[in-house]
């Protein structure tokens, strides 16, 4: 793949792209009008509205015993509250509750008259007096019905207690206002007779109360925004973001066979793979630039509105930089997808009617996480889009995790290259380009090829593909022992798909895994590599960032077999020996041979950092990436995946004699210690250039000409 | 003379549909070899085959005697490929249009910048040549798309009915500009409908019908081959067709 090409592609794409006022509109118009619009709008509607009903008389029947000097206490606030004796009452209402006709409800229990409106029993409302209560409110005689039942006025008197009941209608906000002013003169009301009670039997005070319970909300304001910010801001982020490159994606696929420009671009001389990655960078550009256009529009809106009384809504410029950190896989994830479905589309209408479906599919996840409930945790850091969602809620609670953050941003990136994969492969097929049909067995075709061999994006899509797979996989065999997870992930989750897939396409298995059989030479530089590289792994890197306690307990576990009873030769089986033998062909095996065409360094790089991503922890992926490195750079010159797992199996059978033998770790100067001392580092740095300067006399792979490959 | 494109024995199906049936061509430089056919018969499939659009299910496509499979990129770089039906893109300005395929074909900026200068003189498109091709008219948007087929110097032109829907004096222009680069020693291998087109440009005719060559050479081989007066005649003779209403072949 050429760069200058893929990015001459890329620039012509965006160029045409900004001259369009249909995505212009949607990349900047949208987020510039509709933040403040919805967000403004909103908090000024309920501003308003609670300005309107703050103003507003609230007008509430009073029923029952009008001898009470209830009454007085409730006309005391004219300007808030006008009780209307005997309002709207039927008259045979009136004459039961005169006469004493009616029985009060019996009292609720402890405690929660004050407590939990939403707890308390519902009303009867077969019952006379509620149904002639619920007339008067649904009718607007009044915004609320209090109901003083028989004997209230003798009760309170005598030392009982009366009974009055409050009628709202909970939809209505001004019958909601009523209900709250009512009854908070009631809950005076009430003071007043305890406090009295209290002087006239000479009691302490508080002697009624008995226990005064305060509950009391320690959310921050920047809590209780954030709250309101992570439900509905993820929503809005991620399908206004990844709407930007709606209309360009379909303009660029559908749109240009309509146009016929497709195949203008197909007779030049170019890979399908610099086409679409051009395409892809332009459309995926288009929707970065929209997504910060919507975080710039958000964080002004924000700072200009409050939600609560007396809460400014902020958001700050780290939680702005994590969620477009976050936003940036879930748009190259959709973009992929647009891109890979608008080329089966013939026309713009009909791109627009086959992307509209996979905009709602991407986007009605993101609903379920607007419950409060709900939150992320290790299954659904690896559910697409929601995962994304979910962390954006923790970071506007500040309650984010690294390790899960890490974990979402893993799988993000996993689905992105799977769905790419998909999308190069779609834009392989020139008939389809060109307006023809293709089903998806044709596009996905995993048929054998004579002399093929593995590609960049065949090992991108094992590596998503077995990463997925092995990560539900180990959580499902977490209550099966360490053993069975053990075999089964190395085995069936990462050597068996590599394996599988290498022998449906027919590759040549020893050029795939590199099965030649090393010289002395290498078999020593991986003696030298496999005994030395942890030094640095663990003496440098893990002083960057170090890892918790946890992770380090956790590690411990594996490497004992859970107990330091294990006999060792089966510890050093399923922890250094499987582990190597499986990973190493995996890695330095197929996914290494499907980037030898991109070159030494870049194919030595690419899966390093596959296998650091492989560790599935932001606290690994330094000293597993710098190891996978070694590892690649040995299997590169050598030829043989043999010295990788032979470094590797040393490696890991290093780990296993620290964690096991606390006589080894005193005399290596570790027991005890925090991090590697320098000593070792240095001593070990050494024996690693010499295993790296024996890989020199080695002869490596030539790398394979792009324009010949399979 | 030299070869510049062989197409050996090209195949391809789309379903239960035989677009094309063991086709096999040469053209050489200084010629142009004509694909005459109607609807349906299989031109486009061709040319774009040859072109590098569509790979065939049979057969190979030589160019200079590489094929084209083994080496797409090199073997694209002698194509300049150009039809009835492409357009360009509607808001880039056509001097950007042939700036972008320029790059795409690998040209260095001084060489892409005099190379477009000089096309933009010899197609006369300078009244037109900043504005976006989606305001241009037909005849104007088929120059700029012939100057995009051009530009990169292409040993071989592959043009795939470059006159269709053309007023008379644009389908013309574009007559004599093939005329032009026959002369300069360009091989080039179009499709047409119109008869007498093919018979003022052509040095070779292909007849295609249901995807296959029914006849192929010089145009008064083809005469007397099928003993006709005119290429209508042999045309319609070689497909079994009268020319009647109603007449099945």
């Amino acid at each position: 793949m050429r760069l200058n090409m893929v990015r001459t592609i890329a620039v012509k794409e965006l160029r045409e792209a900004l001259r369009d006022r249909r995505t212009l509109f949607i990349m900047v118009g949208i987020p510039i009008l509709m933040y403040p619009l919805m967000l403004i709008g909103m908090s000024k509607l309920e501003e308003s509205q609670e300005a309107a009903q703050k103003a507003r008389v609230s007008r509430v029947a009073v029923w029952g015993d009008s001898t009470s000097t209830l009454l007085e206490r409730l006309a005391r606030n004219k300007d808030k509250l006008e009780p209307l004796v005997w309002e709207g009452v039927p008259a045979d209402i009136r004459e039961k509750l005169t006469k004493g006709l009616v029985k009060a409800p019996p009292p609720l229990p402890l405690a929660l008259d004050d407590i939990d409106p939403e707890k308390r029993p519902k009303p009867n409302l077969e019952d006379p007096v509620v149904k002639a209560a619920q007339g008067v409110i649904l009718n607007r005689q009044a915004d609320a019905v209090l109901v003083l039942w028989p004997q209230f006025s003798a009760n309170v008197q005598s030392g009982a207690a009366g009974t009055a009941s409050i009628f709202y209608d909970s939809v209505r906000p001004e019958s909601h206002k009523a209900r709250d002013r009512v009854s908070d003169e009631l809950r005076q009301w009430r003071e007043d007779v305890r406090t009295s009670r209290e002087q006239n039997q000479k009691l302490a005070t508080g002697f009624i109360l008995g226990v005064d319970i305060q509950t009391q909300d320690i959310a921050p304001p920047k809590r209780k925004s954030g709250m309101i910010l992570g439900m509905i801001l993820p929503y809005m982020l991620i399908s206004f973001s990844v709407l930007g490159g709606f209309y360009a994606a379909i303009d660029m696929t559908a749109g240009e066979k309509e146009r016929g420009t497709m195949q203008t671009l197909l007779c030049a001389p170019l890979e399908s793979l610099e086409i679409i990655t051009g395409k892809f960078l332009a459309v995926w550009g288009i929707t970065i630039i929209t997504t910060v256009i919507n975080l710039i529009s958000l964080a002004t809106t924000f700072a200009r509105i409050r939600f609560i009384p007396g809460m400014q809504m902020s958001i700050s410029m780290s939680s702005l930089l994590l969620t477009f950190l976050l936003l940036l896989p879930i748009t190259f994830m959709v973009t992929a997808v647009f891109l890979a479905v608008g080329a089966f589309a013939k026309d713009f209408k009909e791109g627009q009617s086959y992307l509209m479906p996979v905009f709602m599919v991407l986007i009605i996840p993101i609903f379920f996480t607007m419950s409060p409930g709900i939150e992320l945790n290790r299954y659904l850091a690896f559910v697409p889009v929601v995962n994304i969602s979910l962390l954006i809620r923790q970071i506007f609670l500040s309650e984010w995790k690294p390790d899960l953050l890490f974990l979402a941003l893993l799988s993000a990136f996993c689905y992105a290259s799977l769905t790419l994969v998909f999308a190069a492969r779609v834009f392989e097929r020139n008939n389809l380009l060109l307006g023809g049909k293709e089903n998806i067995h044709g596009i996905l075709d995993f048929s054998r090829r004579p002399g093929a061999k593995p590609t960049p994006g065949l090992s991108i899509f094992l590596f998503a593909a077995s990463l997925v797979l092995l990560f539900y996989g180990s959580l499902a065999l977490e209550n099966r022992g360490i053993v069975a997870l053990l075999l089964v992930t190395e085995f069936i989750f990462i050597l068996g798909p590599a394996l599988a897939l290498s022998s449906s396409k027919g590759f040549n298995l020893a050029e795939t895994f590199s099965l030649h059989r090393p010289g002395w030479r290498g078999m020593a530089a991986g003696l030298c590599i496999g005994v030395s590289a942890w030094t640095i792994a663990a003496g440098v890197l893990v002083r960057l960032l170090p890892p918790p306690e946890s992770l380090i307990k956790a590690l411990e576990k594996i490497l004992l077999l859970e107990k330091d009873s294990a006999p060792i030769w089966q510890v050093v089986l399923l922890v250094a020996v499987g582990p190597a033998l499986c990973e190493e062909m995996f890695f330095r095996g197929f996914i290494q041979s499907g980037f030898r065409r991109l070159g030494m360094w870049p194919a030595i790089v690419a899966t390093g950092f596959l296998f650091g991503l492989m560790h599935s922890s932001i606290y690994r992926l330094m000293p597993t990436f710098f190891l996978g490195v070694m590892f690649g750079y040995a299997v590169w010159r050598t030829r043989s995946v043999l010295v990788g797992i032979l470094c590797h199996a040393l490696n890991n059978g290093l780990m296993i004699g620290l964690a096991r033998s606390h006589d080894l770790a005193h005399k290596l100067g570790l027991g005890g210690a925090q991090f590697v001392p320098w000593h070792i580092v240095v001593a070990g740095a050494l024996v690693l250039v010499v295993g790296l300067w024996l890989l020199r006399y080695e002869n490596p792979v030539p790398a394979v000409s792009a324009s010949r490959a399979a | 003379m030299t070869e510049t494109l062989r197409t050996e024995a090209l195949s391809k199906s789309f379903g239960s549909v035989h677009a094309a049936q063991s086709v096999s061509l040469t053209v050489q430089a200084s010629e142009v070899v004509g694909l005459l056919g109607p609807n349906g018969a299989g031109k486009t499939t061709i040319l774009r085959m040859v072109a590098g659009i569509l790979a065939p299910d049979e057969g190979r496509v030589l160019l200079k005697g590489v094929n084209l499979e083994d080496y797409p990129l090199s073997t694209k770089r002698l194509i300049g490929f150009q039809s009835g039906d492409t357009q360009l893109y509607r808001r880039l300005t056509a001097r950007e249009a042939l700036v972008y395929f320029g790059r795409l074909y690998g040209m260095d900026e001084a060489t892409l910048q005099a190379r477009v200068e000089e096309l933009i003189g010899l197609l006369e498109m300078k009244s037109f040549a900043d504005q976006q091709c989606g305001t241009l008219s037909s005849g104007q948007k088929q120059r700029a798309n012939i100057a995009r087929a051009f530009l990169h110097r292409p040993e071989l032109l592959v043009l795939d009915e470059p006159t269709a829907a053309l007023d008379v004096i644009s389908g013309q222009f574009i007559v004599e500009t093939i005329r032009r680069e026959r002369a300069a020693g360009r091989a080039i291998l179009f499709s047409t409908h119109i008869m007498g087109e093919a018979e003022y440009l052509c040095d070779r005719i292909a007849l295609l019908h249901q995807g296959r060559v029914v006849d192929y050479g010089r145009l008064d081989e083809l005469l007397e081959r099928s003993g006709c007066t005119n290429l209508t005649d042999a045309f319609l003779k070689n497909i079994g067709h009268t020319g009647r209403p109603g007449d099945v072949q």
